[in-house]
C-alpha cells in the first residue's frame, strides 16, 4: 500500500519534472525566433520538410472524408427534406472540426514522429553536442525552425484538407445522389461564416500546430539517446499528441461555439 | 610518479587547461572527486582509464557543456563555468573536439560539415571558404570525397572529416574521445599519424581520451590515468609503466585479475550451482 504511494508520487514527480523541461525548452525555442527571422530560409525549408512529409497523406484522407461526410449527411438530411444544405453541412464540418483535427492527427503521426526521430537521433549521435562544441546552439540552429516550420505548415495543411474535403463531398453528394448543383454552392457561401467558420478553424489548426510540435520536438530532445530511447520517444509523441490534440478540440470547441 | 608532477607544476611550464578539485556526479553517482590535472600547451596529453570511468564526461566539463559540482576549470586562463553564453560560445570557437561517433551532421555533405564552422563563425566570401575546406580535407586526405554525404563514409573516413571540421577554424587545442575505438589497423595508423602531425605542425594542444592502451601511448607525450574518480597516475609513458602500483600495471598490461576482478562479485561457485535458486 505504502509502496504503491510511493510509485504513486514518483510518477508524480516524474512527469512534473517532464513538463517543466518542456516549458523551458519551449521558451529555450521561442528566444531563437529573432536569429531565425534573420535566416527565413531556414523556415522555408522546414514548412516545406512538413509539407512534403504530409501531403499526399492529407489530400487523400481530406478526400475521403469529405466523401463519407456527404454520404452520411444526406442520409441524415434527406429525411427532413433538406439535401440542399448538404454543401453548408460538408464545409462546417470540415473547416470548424474535422479539417483542423484530422489534419493535427495526421502530421502527428506523419511529421511529428519523423520529427521526434529526427532531433533523437541527432542527439544519439552526438551532432547536437557536436553543434555546441562549434558554438552553434542546436535549439536555435535545429529546433527553432522546425518548431515554427510546424506551426505554420498546420492552418496550410488544414485549410488544404478543408478544400480537398470539400470536393470529395461535392463528387459524392452531386455526381452520385443527385443533389441540386447550383443549391450546394449557394448553401454553401451564404451560411459559411468569415468570422465565426473559418477564423476559428484557423485559431484552432494553430493551436494544434503549436502543441504537436512542441511535444514531438521536446520528445526528441528529452529521448534518452539509444535506439531504445528514441523509439519509445517517437510512440510517445503520436500518442500524446492526439490525446493533446483532442482534448484541446473540445475546450476550444466549447470556447468558441459553446453558448 | 612525483618527478612529473614537480615538473608540470614548474612556474615556466605552459599550462593550457588547469583542472583543480573536480567533482562530479551523474544524477546520484560520483563520477569524479577531487580531480586535478593539468594539460600543457603544445603537447599531446593523454587520459587513459577503463570504459565508464567519465572520459567523455571530462572532456564536456573541458567544453562547458557539464557544469561540474565543485572545483574549477581553466582554458587559457578562463574560468569556463564562469564565463557569460557569449564568451563561453567565444572560447568554444577556439577549441575542437572529436566525437567518438564523429558527430557529422547527416544532411550535409563533406564539403557542407567541413564549411559549417566557416559559415557559421565567419563572414568570408565563399571563393575563400572552398579553398579553406579543401585545404583542411587534403590535410586529413579526404579532398576527392568533398562530395560524399556521411553515410557514405566509412567509420574511420568519418572521423577524419570530423577532424578537418575540428580544425576549420584553427583551434587552440583539440580533443580527441576515443579516436582509435572501432577503427581497423590501417585506418588506426592514419589516425595516429595524423593527430601527431597536427600538434606538432600547428602548434595545437591536443588531448586524447581512451581506454586503449597500446595506441594511446604510443603518440601521448603525457599521461593521465583515471579510475573511481580519482587520478590514479600521471607521468610520461615510460613513468607509468614503471609505476609500483599494481593497479596500473594491472591496468597498463591488460591483465585479465589483479586488484580489479575478472568475477563481479558473486557467492561460491559450488554454492551457487548446489543451491535451490
Ligand atoms: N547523461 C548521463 N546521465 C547519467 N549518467 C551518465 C550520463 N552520461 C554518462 N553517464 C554515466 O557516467 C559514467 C561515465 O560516462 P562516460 O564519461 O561516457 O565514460 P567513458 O567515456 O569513460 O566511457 C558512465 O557510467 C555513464 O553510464
Ligand atoms: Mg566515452
Amino acid at each position: 500500500m505504502l509502496e504503491a504511494l510511493a510509485r504513486l508520487g514518483h510518477l508524480g514527480l516524474h512527469a512534473l519534472a517532464r513538463l517543466g523541461r518542456g516549458h523551458l525548452l519551449l521558451l529555450a525555442i521561442l528566444s531563437g525566433l529573432p536569429s531565425l527571422l534573420a535566416r527565413p530560409r531556414l523556415l522555408l525549408a522546414q514548412i516545406h520538410n512538413v509539407g512534403v512529409l504530409s501531403v499526399l497523406i492529407i489530400v487523400v484522407s481530406g478526400l475521403f472524408v469529405g466523401m463519407v461526410l456527404s454520404l452520411q449527411g444526406h442520409y441524415v438530411l434527406s429525411q427532413f427534406g433538406a439535401s440542399e444544405s448538404l454543401g453548408v453541412m460538408v464545409a462546417a464540418s470540415l473547416v470548424r472540426e474535422l479539417g483542423p483535427v484530422v489534419t493535427a492527427l495526421l502530421v502527428a503521426g506523419r511529421a511529428g514522429s519523423a520529427l521526434t526521430a529526427e532531433i533523437g537521433l541527432m542527439k544519439a549521435t552526438e551532432q547536437l553536442s557536436g553543434l555546441e562544441m562549434m558554438a552553434v546552439d542546436p535549439i536555435k540552429r535545429i529546433l527553432t525552425p522546425r518548431f515554427f516550420g510546424g506551426l505554420l505548415s498546420m492552418p496550410l495543411l488544414a485549410a488544404m484538407f478543408s478544400a480537398v474535403g470539400v470536393i470529395g463531398g461535392y463528387f459524392v453528394g452531386v455526381g452520385l445522389l443527385g443533389v441540386d448543383d447550383g443549391a450546394f454552392w449557394s448553401q454553401m457561401q451564404s451560411k459559411i461564416d468569415w468570422r465565426e467558420d473559418i477564423v476559428n478553424g484557423v485559431i484552432k489548426s494553430l493551436v494544434f500546430g503549436w502543441v504537436v510540435t512542441w511535444i514531438a520536438l521536446f520528445e526528441g530532445h528529452d529521448a534518452i539517446p539509444t535506439s531504445e530511447g528514441v523509439s519509445g520517444a517517437t510512440t510517445r509523441t503520436v500518442v500524446h499528441s492526439a490525446l493533446a490534440v483532442l482534448c484541446l478540440d473540445f475546450v476550444l470547441t466549447a470556447l468558441m461555439f459553446g453558448d | 610518479m612525483a618527478s612529473g608532477d614537480r615538473r608540470l607544476e614548474e612556474p615556466g611550464d605552459d599550462i593550457l587547461v588547469r583542472i583543480r578539485g573536480l567533482a562530479f556526479a551523474h544524477g546520484g553517482r560520483r563520477i569524479f572527486d577531487g580531480v586535478d590535472l593539468d594539460i600543457p600547451r603544445g603537447k599531446v596529453t593523454a587520459v587513459m582509464g577503463p570504459s565508464g570511468t567519465g572520459k567523455t564526461t571530462l572532456l564536456k566539463l573541458i567544453g562547458g557543456q557539464l557544469r561540474p559540482q565543485a572545483g574549477t576549470i581553466e582554458v587559457d586562463g578562463e574560468d569556463v563555468h564562469a564565463l557569460s553564453k557569449g564568451d563561453l560560445f567565444r572560447l568554444r570557437t577556439r577549441m575542437g573536439m572529436l566525437f567518438q561517433s564523429g558527430a557529422l551532421l547527416t544532411d550535409l555533405t563533406v564539403f557542407g560539415n567541413v564549411a559549417y564552422p566557416l559559415r557559421e563563425h565567419t563572414r568570408l566570401p565563399e571563393s575563400m571558404i572552398r579553398k579553406l575546406v579543401l585545404i583542411k580535407l587534403e590535410a586529413v586526405g579526404l579532398r576527392g570525397a568533398r562530395d560524399l554525404k556521411p553515410n557514405e563514409l566509412s567509420g574511420g573516413m568519418a572521423r577524419r572529416v570530423a577532424l578537418a571540421r575540428a580544425i576549420a577554424l584553427d583551434p587552440m587545442m583539440i580533443m580527441y574521445d576515443e579516436p582509435f575505438t572501432g577503427q581497423d589497423p590501417i585506418s588506426m595508423g592514419v589516425l595516429v599519424k595524423l593527430i601527431r602531425q597536427l600538434n606538432d605542425a600547428s602548434r595545437l594542444t591536443s588531448i586524447v581520451v581512451s581506454h586503449d592502451v597500446a595506441d594511446t601511448t604510443s603518440i601521448a607525450d603525457y599521461l593521465y590515468v583515471i579510475a573511481g574518480g580519482k587520478v590514479m597516475a600521471r607521468g610520461t609513458p615510460a613513468e607509468i609503466r614503471a609505476s609500483s602500483s599494481e593497479w596500473v600495471t594491472q591496468f597498463m598490461e591488460g591483465l585479465p585479475d589483479g586488484p580489479v576482478h575478472f568475477h563481479y562479485p558473486a557467492p561460491a561457485l559450488a554454492t551457487d550451482l548446489l543451491g535451490a535458486g
